[in-house]
């Protein structure tokens, strides 16, 4: 059975038939955004592309995590073989890998991951963009679930087809309708892994912000503050890109950077509290404690949530000028 | 009993530790992730919480058979709200595991829909 399938789909018109099969009234309940694609092929949006430089390395027995996500970091500009992510995301209990810690585990090697929305077409934005997309499919028939991750690097509108580093395959090619239908049981999952400082495409600016701060947490300071300054580059007015991107130069003990920061964040938010009471701290730091009073008075008159914050910093600043007048 | 009283304690024991450092490094600045939660979620108690979840959760990786430290450093680079979206379900979220050749068996089932399909309607 599964041989004479093999045959058929070696044929490409076939294979291509499932595309076409789009146009059938039913098949756009079971693959609708592979007969949306087909309906409308989305503004701006290249008719083929790959990603150039993606390795491939063979998939060893029940690793298709770390295998997909060597591929992926790899082609970020990592060194790393699937071998060296065992230990970061594979369960030997479960014999495979969560897709939470797909997410984090680049983090540590100072990567941002960012998790798609579940559109087919931010997959072929971010390929087109030159990002491979790690994708988590299910290949189960109900009640049974067989998770496997591959990583999506190519496509082609006419062929109906995407390009995916799988498992023991380099260039596999699924049509469309494929993809979209092993892919619909894990809610459309798929992530990018993109070295600090290269937005996704497709990025959402909140949801990015989330997934540069969970990098920051663990990333190092270098990575995290060329995460947060490519954020600020692709959305210059966001308000928690500048209170990270000063928090890692004050925890590195740059104040001068972390009040640039700052002070660029409230050129274009002026009443942003956290920016203020940001600012108040590290110029209180830096020994000018008038000026960090003025600045933590200009935020206390829209404390927002952050009234208890904004007090204790003003309780610093005023027991430092204390201490300073009895000198 | 005895491992009872010994296991709370030792996370309580943990949790001071963790509490006492996060206070030395955020002095005076408001960070990122307080930013987007909602007021109450910075709160010690909340803290607390989500510190009790990281050792819930590592116990749980451990339980799957990775070493103690490495189910260490894994939780560490997980966000709060990863570490509860998978407290106490490690045993039963997708892990991707499966060597490929299954997708022809998804593709069978379409093959399976189109005929059916086409045959019935």
């Amino acid at each position: 059975m599964v041989q004479l399938i093999r045959a058929r789909f070696a044929n490409a018109r076939l294979a291509a038939g499932v595309f076409i099969c789009a146009l059938l009234p039913g098949c756009a309940l079971v693959i609708p955004q592979t007969s949306q694609l087909h309906d409308t092929w989305p503004e701006g949006l290249a008719q083929h592309a790959e990603v150039e430089g993606v390795p491939f390395f063979p998939q060893e027995e029940l690793l298709c995590g770390p295998t997909a996500l060597a591929t992926a970091l790899a082609a970020a500009g990592a060194h790393v073989t699937p071998g060296d992510l065992v230990a970061s995301v594979y369960l030997p209990g479960r014999r495979g890998a969560l897709q939470v810690e797909m997410l984090a585990a680049p983090r540590t090697r100072g990567f941002v991951s960012y998790r798609l929305e579940p559109r087919l077409e931010d997959v072929l934005r971010e390929i087109a963009a030159g990002n491979a997309v790690v994708v988590l499919q299910d290949f189960g028939v109900w009640p049974f679930h067989l998770w496997h991750y591959a990583v999506a690097v190519g496509f082609d509108r006419d062929r109906g087809m995407v390009v995916m580093r799988s498992g023991t395959h380099e260039r596999q090619a699924a049509p469309f309708g494929a993809l979209e239908y092993t892919w619909k049981e894990s809610g459309y999952w798929s992530m990018v892994v993109l070295p600090p400082g290269r937005v996704p495409v497709t990025a959402n600016e909140a949801r990015y912000l989330e997934a540069v701060a969970a990098a920051a947490r663990v990333s190092g300071a270098k990575a995290a503050a060329l995460a947060y300054e490519g954020l600020l580059e692709r959305w210059p007015a966001d308000v928690g890109a500048a209170v990270g991107l000063a928090n890692v130069r004050y925890g590195s003990g740059d104040l001068a950077g972390a009040e640039k920061a700052l002070r660029s964040g409230l050129e274009r938010s002026p009443s942003a509290t956290p920016l203020l009471n940001n600012l108040a701290q590290v110029l209180s730091d830096e020994g000018r404690n008038d000026e960090a009073l003025r600045t933590i008075d200009a935020a206390q008159r829209a404390p927002g949530p952050f009234a208890a914050e904004l007090a204790k910093t003003r309780d610093t600043i005023l027991e430092r000028m204390g201490k300073a007048a009895a000198k | 009993m005895k491992p009872f009283v010994v296991r709370s304690l030792s996370r309580l024991l943990i949790a001071c530790l963790m509490l006492m450092s996060f206070g030395t490094a955020s002095a005076g600045m408001i960070g990122v992730d307080q930013l987007s939660a909602s007021v109450g979620a910075t709160t010690d108690r909340a803290a607390l919480m989500t510190i009790l979840a990281r050792g819930d959760v590592q116990s749980q990786l451990q339980a799957q058979g990775v070493d103690p430290s490495a189910a260490r450093e894994r939780v560490a680079a997980m966000t709060d709200s990863e570490v509860s979206s998978v407290m106490g379900q490690i045993d039963a979220l997708p892990a991707g595991a499966s060597s490929n050749n299954g997708w022809y068996w998804g593709a069978a089932v379409i093959v399976a829909i189109i005929v059916w399909y086409m045959w019935f309607s």
